[in-house]
């Protein structure tokens, strides 16, 4: 059986490309084109393991509906042959440039495609489309009417009722807003136009949401990976004798910090890119909104600190967490005989450790090695605070919840707004414990081993599914 | 040291490190499609064919050394295993030799020997056991000088290295033990050794003899020789203040070495023999589990089991976007006197500020016939042509895009109206006070742009009428 394809087709600049471009996910498709310019049609084939699936077919607009609808009229003789009608329009029009737009829109649906016409539902109902929509119903193919709006207006309730005259199935779908869970529901619409779509349409949503999950822990390991090498990132420099007495100590720690925050900050540009190239988003123009909107939301400035950082009672909950566990490592060395005293010292001095210099976004320390061979090295970092790695956190998976909410028929700037509230608050004590102990292990120099990172990696998606549940709340 | 797990477990890892540098989808794509392609050949995707088949698509028709070349890290455990072989045969030698010293005047002590090959099977299952429950001996020398070190490409072998601990340990014993035996018999060749027995402990021939039938029952059947019996026991006894050795046959004193060989074999040799095997065998096992447990092992099974997705986001044309620069600008509404509304542009009605003064109001395009708007274009090329300045307003929705459609109305109109006609066309919002945005009024003015006709513009009135504007100029009073 072949895949089916549905031909997306409209007025023009009505969203017919928007709706491709979220559907097929492709930030690369051009949106708002001028009226007029002739386009050929495109297919975004969904292919699983290279079989297709289903094609989307992205279309001009009509522009002589009128002239096409007169010739066919006059070239039909009952309801029966009106498909035929409109095949031999293709026919006869194929190389006539007055009708380029509306032999590219037509053929697919000649050849089988369903229909799927989308229409602004932010303007007022107008009968004036009526003959595009007559058109479209004489190639007597199973159609769908998509509602996209696309201003700030909505008249959908008109557009539903009149649509609802012309095509089987109407929907509502905003291309730019609509969460993925809608994108799903309207391709299992699609698959209901004819009986034998509706399996390959179901599996391709299937296939659709296990990638989210799939693109959702990838994004969790690519955060979990750059944390773990930001938390334990040193600059080091070797000196020679000569450059030694050629700089001050501070002028030295001075170049080691800068190159410190450089690096921090490639760092996380890196992971922001392939957070973006993992959900398809390939041309988000973030670096040109960071710097118009968020030069004062930087990676180290106070007021992200404040915003993403955690509160005392956060830190000192969590630090006796990773303490416990330390101290119980005593209780396990004594066979039980300390009877839980070690968990509970551990635990105790974790917790004031993190409480009263946890808060304190200090700078990291500077190491300055002893004179070897005639070279001496310094280092700068890893960075003392865990409140670094919380906002580093804090921020990556803001980024990563943006992403994964945009369509890809959006085209304007990420907005990446700091919150105001502690999200971190909802995740569970067992993962804050982990995320804690990886971020001491990190600071004191100490390797992850396998089995934590895991765990490191477990947590990361758990404080997703949290920040997922704050903004919920929020909204 | 061929071991092809551990070769396995270190390429695997290597690949792994590789291939972080790609992006995740196209290790999906990459693995995936192995995974089918094995699916064809109805072959299991085991790591081996999965390596090969990278190490033989990446070759590229090239040599690729890394691929060959053995880990640094499985060098340096070779050679401390070598280290480890050839100072425990050296040490095997010495310990013998002084073990069976003997200057010709006394007996060597069977007792001592016995004790140091007790001696050795214990240090063999300390070894054993060690490796068992997983601790490390020396670790900290080892991560200091030895392979060890933090260098990443020897992270995988940190859960197998109690067992290459042991096995490099066992290795030793056992060419301790056979460099023993070689030299033992060495001496007994080339010297006549004169073996006896005797402890400070008050016991008797006869017990000692019960407790060397107990030390020689492994191999009671298979060299009777090596079996001393009681009257030998008892005739090479010896006491340090003893008369001496001519109360018995000389040639008796030698015949214990058959003996002395089989509990150096079994009792030295032997158990570490054991152990080798034991840790060889844990080696195999902890390789097989650090693989399958290796974090870029349930990566590539999931990538290899999930289907590849392909969204179709392939197609590019985000650089085809037009020009949206107009040439034209607006201009001043003419005094037309007609006013004709394209596709539905007079519903709702169109406020009189605009409607008055003109002679007919037409309504073309949109659910109208093509019939209709030739029969309007002819009405009003009548009434044009009477026209001293003939000119004619086109009110369209700002919204719509302009289409084709209204192309072709134009030049129709143009074929049969008078050549000086000015056509304005003026995209209306629906609402006589909202202005039009500059994005539609843009659209509009390239329409223009593009049709190139002198006498045909856009024109954006102020629509609101004299009471709206009177009222919009009122200074506000107090209320």
């Amino acid at each position: 059986m072949a895949a089916p394809v549905f031909a997306v087709v409209g007025h023009p600049n009505k969203g017919k490309s928007s709706v491709v471009a979220t559907l097929s996910q492709n930030d690369a498709i051009a949106i708002a084109l001028e009226p007029g310019t002739t386009r050929q049609r495109q297919n975004y084939p969904l292919s699983v393991d290279g079989q297709v699936v289903y094609t989307l077919v992205d279309t001009p607009g009509f522009q002589r509906p009128r002239r096409v609808l007169e010739w066919l009229e006059a070239h039909s003789v009952s309801v029966s042959d009106r498909a035929e009608t409109v095949k031999a329009f293709i026919a006869q029009f194929r190389d006539d440039t007055r009708f380029a737009d509306e032999c590219e829109l037509l053929e697919p649906l000649t050849e089988g495609a369903g229909v799927i016409y989308v229409v602004d539902g932010s303007i007022p109902y107008s009968p004036q489309h009526e003959a595009e929509m007559t058109i479209l119903r004489w190639t007597g193919r199973p159609s769908l009417a998509l509602i996209n709006s696309i201003g700030p207006d909505d008249y959908s309730d008109t557009w539903q009722r009149a649509l609802g005259q012309f095509f089987q199935v109407v929907r509502c779908f905003d291309a730019v807003r609509a969460p993925f869970e809608q994108h799903l529901g309207l391709l299992k619409t699609f698959g209901q136009l004819e009986p034998e779509w509706e399996q390959p349409l179901n599996e391709a949503t299937r296939f659709l949401s296990e990638q989210r999950q799939q693109r959702r822990q990838g994004a969790a390991t690519l955060i979990a990976n750059t944390l773990e090498g930001m938390m334990s990132f040193r600059e080091k420099r070797t000196l020679t004798v000569q450059q030694i007495s050629e700089i001050s100590d501070q002028a030295l720690a001075n170049q080691l910090r800068d190159q410190w925050y450089k690096n921090q900050r490639k760092k996380e540009e890196h992971l922001r890119i392939a957070v973006e190239r993992l959900y398809q988003h390939n041309r988000i123009q973030r670096q040109e909104a960071e710097l118009v909107w968020h030069s004062e939301h930087d990676l180290f400035s106070e007021r992200s600190r404040a915003a993403w950082g955690v509160d005392r009672r956060y830190l000192a909950t969590a630090g006796f967490g990773a303490g416990a566990v330390s101290g119980a490592g005593i209780d396990a060395l004594t066979l039980g005989h300390s009877l839980g005293t070690g968990a509970l010292i551990g635990g105790l001095v974790g917790a004031a450790g993190s409480y009263f210099y946890g808060d304190r976004l200090s700078l990291p320390v500077l190491n300055t090695g002893i004179l070897k061979d005639g070279l001496k090295t310094a280092s700068f970092g890893p960075v003392q605070d865990s409140q670094f790695g919380y906002v580093v956190l804090g921020r990556a998976i803001n980024h990563w919840w943006h992403i994964s909410h945009r369509n890809h028929a959006g085209r304007e700037l990420l907005d990446l707004a700091p919150a105001n509230d502690h999200w971190l608050e909802l995740l569970d004590r067992h993962n804050r414990r982990t995320i804690h102990q990886v971020f001491d292990r990190c600071r004191k120099k100490r390797s992850v081993d396998d089995k934590t990172r895991q765990s490191f990696v477990t947590a990361i998606t758990a404080a997703m599914d949290a920040f997922d549940q704050w903004r919920l709340n929020q909204a | 040291m061929a071991d092809s797990r551990i070769r396995r477990l270190l390429a695997f890892d290597r690949q792994v490190r590789r291939d972080q540098s790609q992006s995740p989808v196209f290790l999906h794509r990459r693995d995936r499609r192995f995974a089918l392609d094995c699916q064809d050949r109805n072959e299991t995707p085991t790591v081996d064919r999965w390596l090969a088949h990278l190490n033989r698509v990446g070759h590229m028709g090239g040599n690729d050394r890394s691929a060959t070349v053995p880990d640094q890290a499985l060098i340096k455990w070779r050679q401390l295993w070598a280290a480890f072989a050839f100072f425990g045969a050296i040490l095997g030698v010495v310990s013998m030799a002084g073990l069976l010293y003997y200057e010709g005047g006394q007996r060597i002590n069977l007792t001592l020997l016995l004790a140091f090959a007790a001696l050795q099977s214990l240090l063999a299952l300390i070894t054993m056991v060690q490796s068992a429950v997983n601790r490390q001996p020396w670790r900290s020398l080892l991560r200091r000088f030895g392979p060890a070190n933090q260098d990443p490409s020897s992270a995988p072998l940190k859960p197998l290295m109690p067992a290459l601990m042991a096995r490099i340990a066992h290795t030793g014993g056992v060419c301790f033990g056979l460099a023993g035996v070689a030299t033992l018999l060495v001496l007994v060749v080339i010297q006549d050794l004169a073996f006896g027995w005797s402890t400070t402990l008050s016991t008797s021939a006869e017990s000692y003899h019960r407790l060397l039938t107990v030390i020689a029952w492994p191999w009671q059947h298979l060299w009777q020789a090596a079996v001393p019996d009681l009257s030998l026991v008892e005739a090479t006894r010896f006491f340090r203040t003893g008369p001496g050795t001519g109360q018995s046959d000389p040639e008796l004193w030698g015949q214990w070495w058959p003996f002395v060989v089989m509990v150096w074999l079994v009792y030295v040799v032997a158990p570490r023999l054991a152990g080798l095997v034991l840790a060889q065998a844990q080696l195999h096992r902890r390789a097989r589990r650090a693989l399958a447990n290796h974090p870029g092992m349930v990566a590539l099974e999931y990538r290899m089991e999930t289907p590849t997705v392909d969204t179709g986001n392939e197609h590019n044309d985000a650089a085809d976007s037009p020009d949206e620069q107009a040439v034209a600008q607006c201009q001043t509404l003419p005094d037309s006197q007609i006013l004709i509304a394209w596709a539905g542009a007079d519903d709702p009605e169109l406020p009189d500020s605009l409607s008055a003064g003109h002679l007919i109001t037409e309504s073309v395009g949109g659910q109208r016939s093509l019939a209709d708007d030739e029969h309007t274009i002819e009405r009003c090329a009548e009434l044009l042509a009477k026209q001293n300045k003939p000119a004619v307003t086109l009110v369209t929705r700002a919204w719509e895009p302009p289409i084709a459609e209204l192309e072709d109305f134009i030049q129709l109109a143009r074929r049969d109206w008078p050549k000086k006609t000015r056509i304005a066309l003026l995209p209306f919002t629906g609402d006589a006070a909202q202005l039009i945005s500059p994005k539609q009024l843009g659209q509009w003015l390239r329409f223009v742009d593009r049709l190139d006709d002198d006498r045909l513009c856009v024109s954006q009135p102020d629509l609101r009428s004299p009471e709206s504007l009177a009222y919009a100029q009122q200074p506000e009073g107090p209320s």
